[in-house]
This record gives C-alpha cells, structure tokens and sequence, in this order.
C-alpha cells in the first residue's frame, strides 16, 4: 500500500480496502489534525473533528473525482468544512491564532528542498504569518473561522469595504509570494 | 464615474476564493463567471491559493489512539467476533437453573391435566352412578335386560323424567379412531343420535347417563353401535345391542 500515490489509495478505499484507509490515515492524519486544530482551536474538539474527516473519507471515497484536485486537498478540504460545522454548532465566537505558535512544527523542521512542495507550503505559511495583524485577521477569520466579509466586518468592528480592501490585499499579497 | 462592473466582480474574486463572499455578491459573481473567461482564470489562479493555504499549516500529529478507534470503526472490526464465546460458571449454572425450572414446570403441567382428566373421568362416572341409584330406587324405574353377543348389561328407563341410565359390563375395548353411538329408536325405525360414549378401561362395567331434550315416550327403543371417531349422522356400524322400551 505505501508505493501507490494518493489516487490509487483513494480508489482502493472506494472499494472498502481498509490497509488503503489506514496507509492514507498515516500518510495525512497530521495534516488533517492541523487543520482542524486551526480551525477548533481545542484539542478535544480537534481529534472528534480529525476523526469524522477520516470516516467521512471512508463513507465518501466514491465520490473523490481527480479533475477537481488532489486527493490531500479533498481530504483537507473535508477537514475544513467538518471543523466550521463543528464552529457553528457550537456558535463558538471566532478566535484568532497566535502567530508566535512555539508548537509549530514548521520553525524547528529545516527546509532541504527549496522546490518541493513541502517548502512551497512553508513559504506560504511563513507568508500568512508576516502579514500585517490586520491582513492576517482577516484571512483567519475569513478562511480559518468561515465567516463572511460581513461577519468579520461586525466581530472587528470595521467599516465593511476596510474589510474588502484589507481581504483583497492580503491574498494577492500571498498570491505574489505563492507564483514567487 | 460609474465603476466597470467586470472592475467590481473581479475585486470580489479573492473573497469568492476563500469562501468569505456574502451570499448576494457571491450569487452575482457566480452568474458573472459563466460570461467572463479572464474572471474565471482569475478565480482559478486564487482557488490554487486558497486550497494550498490549507497545506500551509504546520503539521500536527493527532493523538495515536485515534488511529486505534477508527480500526474499530471499519467493517472488519465490526464484523469480527469477540473470540469464542464461552459460558461463564455463573451463566451455566443458571442456563441449568432455567432448563430444571423448565422441564419441572412442563413435568406439572402434564400432571396436571393427567389429573383433570382422572377427575372429569370418576366425576362422570360418579354422576351416572348417582344416577343409575337415583332411577334403581325410583318406583316407576323401568328396568331391561340388555344381552346380546356383543354385550350384555341393563338400561334403567324412566320416561317421565326424560332420563335413561346403560349399564354395559365387559365392553369389549375399542382402537382411537372409533367410538360407541347411543340412538333412540323412533316408532318408525329413525335413529336419534343420544350420544357417544368409551369403554370404562379401569372398571368391569361401563355406565352411561342419558337425559333426553325429547320425550321418550316418542321413542320405542334405544340401541348402540360402533361408529368412527366424532360419530355418525346415522347408524353404519356394528350393532352393540339393541332393547325395545
């Protein structure tokens, strides 16, 4: 199971192979958790939110379609929306990351392939946490957090079209450091 | 100056992107990209930012029994059994308490109803004792002489009160699928079906009460005849006896 790529592991779990699930299970229950923990911000709420994303890799594996992107994307795409339905149920307030994160793995792990993706998505990371705080505010509420323009522009208390502005800014600000 | 419309959805594509658009603008923007390839090749190159900002985080590895409870969530595990499943000395002494308890209470059931049908038997027998007594000391009691091949034994008659008691001793025993047929005799040779009856098997004698819904006076006769089991609508088997009143 561990010499097939992500789409080979994905069909095999359509077809109920369960060493596939768990070889994909291995290969992205990090990412997944980080997604989730992102978004929950509270490791309990993280693990149940990491889990149903697994079971609903399990249950939804059929539906994966490849011209729609890459296996990990679904899948983290599944953690994304599994950890916001988990926000909204519990119509927890939004809550902003620390950007001094001692825990981040990314600051220890040192960077020997400048053209992998890996480094690509480091790049990234480190992108998002050298925007200005209100750049970064609104990309974490808006992605991290699922709230709308609206809904940022009422829990910070700025004029809606700052938002806009400040939203449109930050992202083709990561956009110019992503085609870097 | 008014602003070019394409100027202002295009503005809007990065928080289309995100998710983050509220929902009129995203409607709006959404039916603009179905006309507008330059705004859809710009909402593809922000969509690859957006799905690869969920990459960007640092990896964070879950807690390792989460792999564990997900095994048991998969169909083997649900499938599999337990190991053998094997009884403990409590769960055998009582599946031996239950069946004991069981088989004793089927043992009485069965004693019973052996009992009830013992105590139907004497308290019909009982009656038609009583009854042939009652007719033996009665003054207008008609007594006949029954003596046949078959069988020989007494009828007790008494018309006016309806009632006739057969004695019959040494009956001969008889298989499960038949029985004996009483019948009145009309003057005109119709038999009225009087009732059905079984040898006594613990008694030398066998007697059988009759209290008649019709006068006797109607009838010349009585007579018994061995018929299937339920009896018959009239006589077709061997006579047992016949005795004219």
């Amino acid at each position: 199971m561990v010499n097939l790529d992500d789409a080979e592991l994905v069909a095999q779990v359509a077809l109920g192979n369960e060493q596939a699930f768990l070889a994909l299970f291995d290969r992205y229950a990090s990412r997944v958790h980080a997604v989730t923990l992102r978004v929950l911000h509270d490791p309990m709420l993280a693990e149940e939110a990491t889990q149903d994303t697994f079971v609903k890799l399990w249950s939804r594996a059929h539906l994966f379609s490849s011209k729609r992107g890459s296996p990990l994307v679904w899948l983290l795409t599944i953690a994304r929306r599994t950890a916001l339905d988990q926000v909204r149920l519990e119509a927890r307030r939004p809550i902003l990351s620390d950007s001094n994160d001692p825990d981040d793995m990314w600051q220890t792990i040192p960077d020997g392939d400048t053209l992998s993706e890996e480094s690509r998505w480091r790049a990234l990371y480190f992108a998002v946490q050298t925007l200005s705080t209100e750049h970064r505010q609104v990309i974490e509420l808006a992605y991290y957090q699922g709230l709308s323009q609206s809904e940022i522009a009422e829990t910070l208390g700025w004029p809606l079209g700052t938002v806009k502005t400040r939203l449109r800014a930050a992202m083709e600000q990561l956009r110019r450091e992503w085609n870097r | 100056m008014p602003r070019n419309p394409h100027a202002l959805f295009r503005e809007n594509i990065p928080a289309y992107a995100l998710g983050a658009l509220d929902a009129n603008d995203s409607t709006a923007l959404a039916a603009h990209l179905k006309s507008c390839a330059s705004c859809r090749d710009e909402l593809a190159a922000y969509q690859i930012l957006s799905d690869n900002l969920l990459m960007a985080i640092p990896p964070q590895n879950p807690p390792a029994a989460l792999r564990q409870r997900l095994k048991t969530k998969l169909p083997s595990a649900r499938k599999a059994p337990n190991g053998p499943w094997t009884w403990s000395f409590v769960q055998s002494a009582l599946a031996i308490g239950f069946v004991a308890l069981l088989l004793l209470n089927i043992f009485t059931l069965f004693l019973m109803q052996s009992f009830q049908r013992q105590q139907a038997r004497l308290s019909n027998q009982l009656q038609s004792e009583q009854t042939a007594m009652a007719l033996l000391s009665y003054p207008d009691t008609q007594t006949l002489l029954i003596n046949s091949q078959e069988v020989t034994g007494t009828v007790l008659l008494e018309k006016d009160r309806n009632t006739v008691v057969i004695i019959l001793w040494n009956l001969s025993p008889i298989a499960d699928n038949q029985t004996y047929q009483i019948w009145l005799i009309s003057p005109d040779g119709d038999r009225t079906s009087a009732g059905l009856f079984r040898p006594q098997a613990d008694q030398p004698f066998t007697s059988i009460p009759i209290f008649s819904k019709q006068a006797l006076s109607d009838f010349r006769g009585i007579g018994a005849t061995l018929e299937p089991l339920g009896g018959s609508s009239h006589p077709t088997g061997l006579r047992l006896f016949s005795v004219d009143f």
